[in-house]
């Protein structure tokens, strides 16, 4: 093999090429292509009642992957759909398990919520590992190299809440509670778990990412981020800012379309509050739109400029205005299409986050060469991870 | 025969990074590429697309790269590699909109048949017992977060329970219809969450508030009405029903528009199940004036019920036609024509 290379290689590059040098991503897809793709996968979908799932999904992966140009080479997605159909069965059958359990009896509910718990880190490192392993830039395959025992770690903080308050929960007895005037050591510790969850939630997030991104890996490179916990509790506090302002306008228009309301009388009063309900469900919507984004961006930003490998560092300049105006745009065509502009708002949403993305490399990476396969310490979750398919993600 | 048409390409070798600039070209079974080549079975091509680079996927990793998707495209073609009937059918508006015109009728036919059977056969394969399991996990869960217990006295509820029993028992004497094998009366206090209320619950459990008798104080075959109504919910199964069908209704909306929001993703789903609702409501509305008639209870008082409850919300949504879309219930006037209907009915018999 290394003969077969070597001529080649001597006569396409003449030339040594500067370093550093940046590697700019495009995305070339198009939204009405894109529509007539999701209008015939859907159609496939329902004439085969959603067993064509899989094979949609690596079909819109392939599209997607076609149209992201990094340096000028798109990405490839080699994973094959009969291995995500394993995938895909294995999650409807848990899916499944898990709803009918908690309609039948409140135990069995419990038994099935601590057995999602148990395989669920497992489960998403698998589909990290099957989707960075089925995706190529260059002919070389990227990875996924984080360890099994980090994915359950990332999980802790969000998890030692939920059980407490699982197990609380089911230690609430209405009867006890009055008898005690309110607070029994069951509702404080179910309280005390809940301002956990919410409390550790942008804990939960820097894990979470720290994982995903100190596991990427392509050729030599393996990728490493410095996220520190209390920038993600800076945002988090951030996001909470830009929450009150739609809170506010809600406020705000509840009061004056109920005193508005008030004025008029009798009549008025069931249209005031038909209209305090809209004004309630425009502050909702709001939350979703300038809430969401905003959260969205900064966090991409966060997590990307602090990613880097031995070889190539990350920038994102992903700006709030930009997502919130494509994000507010997104919501009102899908909704006044009736979701036909669903796919249009993917392609827009897909360039956007993109596009702010830049790769700076040190070296040039027509120089890379696979990385050698080292001894597989555990191969178990690999071989779990490809056999079923498991993808997860977008 | 004619040469075979070639094109360049970048080679990737899935070992090294850098792109070698190759001829290939297809003969019966094999793609050849420079001085390689792979058997045709194990490669796969790309589809053609307005869009994107064309890529094929050589066995064993490495992949040939092709940066002019037209020349591609028409190089594919000259090969003898047509489209597949998917690819046919995205690349053209007028196919593509006809897969939007059959995904809406497929849907709408599936919504109007396909549901009701599929949730029917699950429902006639669901055991009792488990339905059961599930009534009491919702009725403790309102118990705990919607309802008080009720302040009847035991004396009231016993009568009320007293008046029920005869009419169930002069129901079956008169030949009434059916009765489930299994339902019993809970009252509670509904508090002004739910006010004057009756609902069944899936499996057998019927809630009556206390609200609701106290309104209905003076007219018992109203109220006996009502519990006749909510009777025909349990021996159609609706609970059941209602749950399997919003649930089903729910995944394939969040199928459709996708990881895009929950929030769009339900509106669909509560309006397609406010309908199904609707048509529940008739048919637990004609078991219960059947039953009502069958156990000698006067049905029209039915109208009274609708006429206070009209009056408790003073401006009701009841009349408004854009309001029924959003209704569980059909509208209250066509309700009191259909009790009232019984009473000319049994005048002329």
């Amino acid at each position: 093999m290394s003969d077969l290379n070597a001529a080649p290689d001597a006569a396409s590059s003449p030339l040594p090429v500067a370093v550093p040098r940046v590697l700019e991503i495009r995305f070339t897809g198009s939204g009405s292509e894109y529509f007539r793709i999701w209008a015939v996968n859907l159609l496939l979908i329902l004439v085969t009642l959603g067993l064509y799932l899989p094979f949609a999904k690596a079909r819109r992966i392939r599209y997607f992957y076609a149209n992201t140009l990094v340096d000028g080479q798109a990405l490839s997605f080699h994973g094959d759909p009969w291995k995500m159909f394993r995938g895909f069965v294995l999650l409807v059958v848990l899916m499944g398990a898990y709803s009918i359990a908690g309609k039948v009896s409140a135990v069995a509910a419990v038994v099935a919520f601590l057995i999602l718990c148990l395989v669920w880190p497992a489960l998403w490192r698998a589909s990290l590992q099957f989707r960075l392993g089925n995706t190529s830039w260059r002919g070389l395959r990227m990875r996924f190299e984080g360890p099994l025992k980090g994915a359950y770690l990332a999980c802790v903080p969000s998890y030692v809440p939920a059980l407490i308050l699982v197990a609380s929960a089911r230690g609430l007895d209405p009867e006890a509670m009055k008898a005690a005037g309110g607070m029994t050591p069951a509702l404080m510790l179910y309280s005390l778990a809940s301002l956990c969850l919410f409390v550790f939630a942008p804990w939960s997030l820097t894990l979470f990412k720290r994982y995903q991104h100190n596991g990427y890996g392509i050729a030599g490179q393996r990728s490493r981020v410095k996220l520190s916990v209390a920038t993600v509790y800076l945002l988090g506090l951030k996001t909470w800012g830009v929450a009150i302002l739609p809170m506010f306008v809600a406020g705000v228009l509840a009061a004056v379309f109920f005193g508005v309301a008030h004025s008029l009388g009798d009549g008025g009063a069931a249209v005031g509050s038909m209209l305090v309900l809209v004004a309630l469900s425009i502050g909702y919507l709001l939350m979703f739109v300038v809430v969401m984004p905003y959260g969205a961006a900064r966090m991409q930003n966060l997590a990307w400029n602090g990613t880097r490998s031995e070889a190539l560092s990350f920038r994102s300049t992903l700006k709030f205005r930009s997502l919130f105006g494509l994000t507010l745009k997104n919501w009102l065509l899908t909704l006044l299409t009736l979701s036909l502009y669903r796919p249009f708002a993917a392609v827009a949403t897909a360039k956007l986050r993109l596009e702010a993305v830049t790769v700076t490399s040190q070296e040039d990476p027509a120089d890379w060469v696979a990385a050698v396969q080292a001894g597989h310490a555990d191969a178990t979750g690999d071989i779990a991870g490809d056999f079923f398919g498991i993808d997860m993600g977008l | 025969m004619a040469e075979a048409p070639r094109l360049t390409a970048n080679w990737f070798d899935g070992r090294s990074a850098r792109a070698r600039p190759v001829e290939v070209w297809c003969d019966a079974a094999t793609l050849h590429f420079g001085d390689h080549s792979a058997p045709l079975r194990g490669v796969t091509w790309p589809e053609r697309q307005r869009h994107g680079q064309r890529q094929i996927l050589l066995p064993g990793g490495g992949l040939l790269s092709f940066a002019d998707a037209a020349a591609f495209d028409g190089w594919a073609l000259a090969s003898g590699r047509g489209d597949s009937v998917v690819v046919r059918w995205q690349q053209s508006w007028r196919l593509a909109s006809l897969s939007l015109v059959l995904l809406v009728a497929g849907l709408a036919a599936a919504y109007r048949w396909g549901l009701p059977w599929a949730v029917d056969r699950a429902v006639d394969a669901l055991p009792a017992s488990a339905e059961h399991a599930i009534s009491q996990q919702l009725l403790a869960g309102l118990d705990r977060d919607w309802l008080q217990p009720s302040r009847l006295d035991a004396a009231q509820q016993q009568a009320w329970r007293t008046r029920w029993t005869a009419v169930i028992a002069r129901a079956r004497a008169n030949g009434g219809p059916e009765v489930p094998p299994y339902f019993e009366i809970h009252f509670r206090d509904g508090g002004k969450a739910l006010g004057a209320n009756a609902f069944a619950l899936p499996g057998g459990d019927i809630v009556v508030t206390d609200e609701l008798l106290k309104l209905l104080d003076d007219q018992p075959d109203a109220v006996l009405t009502v519990l006749a109504h909510e009777l025909g919910h349990v021996q159609h199964r609706h609970g059941l029903r209602m749950l399997m069908h919003a649930g089903a209704v729910g995944i394939v909306a969040s199928v459709i528009v996708g990881d895009f929001s929950s929030l769009l993703a339900a509106a669909p789903a509560v309006l397609a199940s406010n309908a199904y609702s609707r048509d529940n409501e008739r048919e637990a509305d004609l078991y219960g004036r059947t039953l009502a008639r069958a156990g000698g209870v006067d049905a029209s008082r039915m109208a009274v019920f609708f006429e206070r409850l009209a009056q408790k919300h003073a401006a009701t949504v009841g009349s408004n036609p854009l309001a029924i879309a959003f209704s569980t219930h059909p509208a209250d006037a066509e309700r009191i024509a259909f009790f009232k209907q019984e009473a000319a009915a049994a005048l002329k018999n």
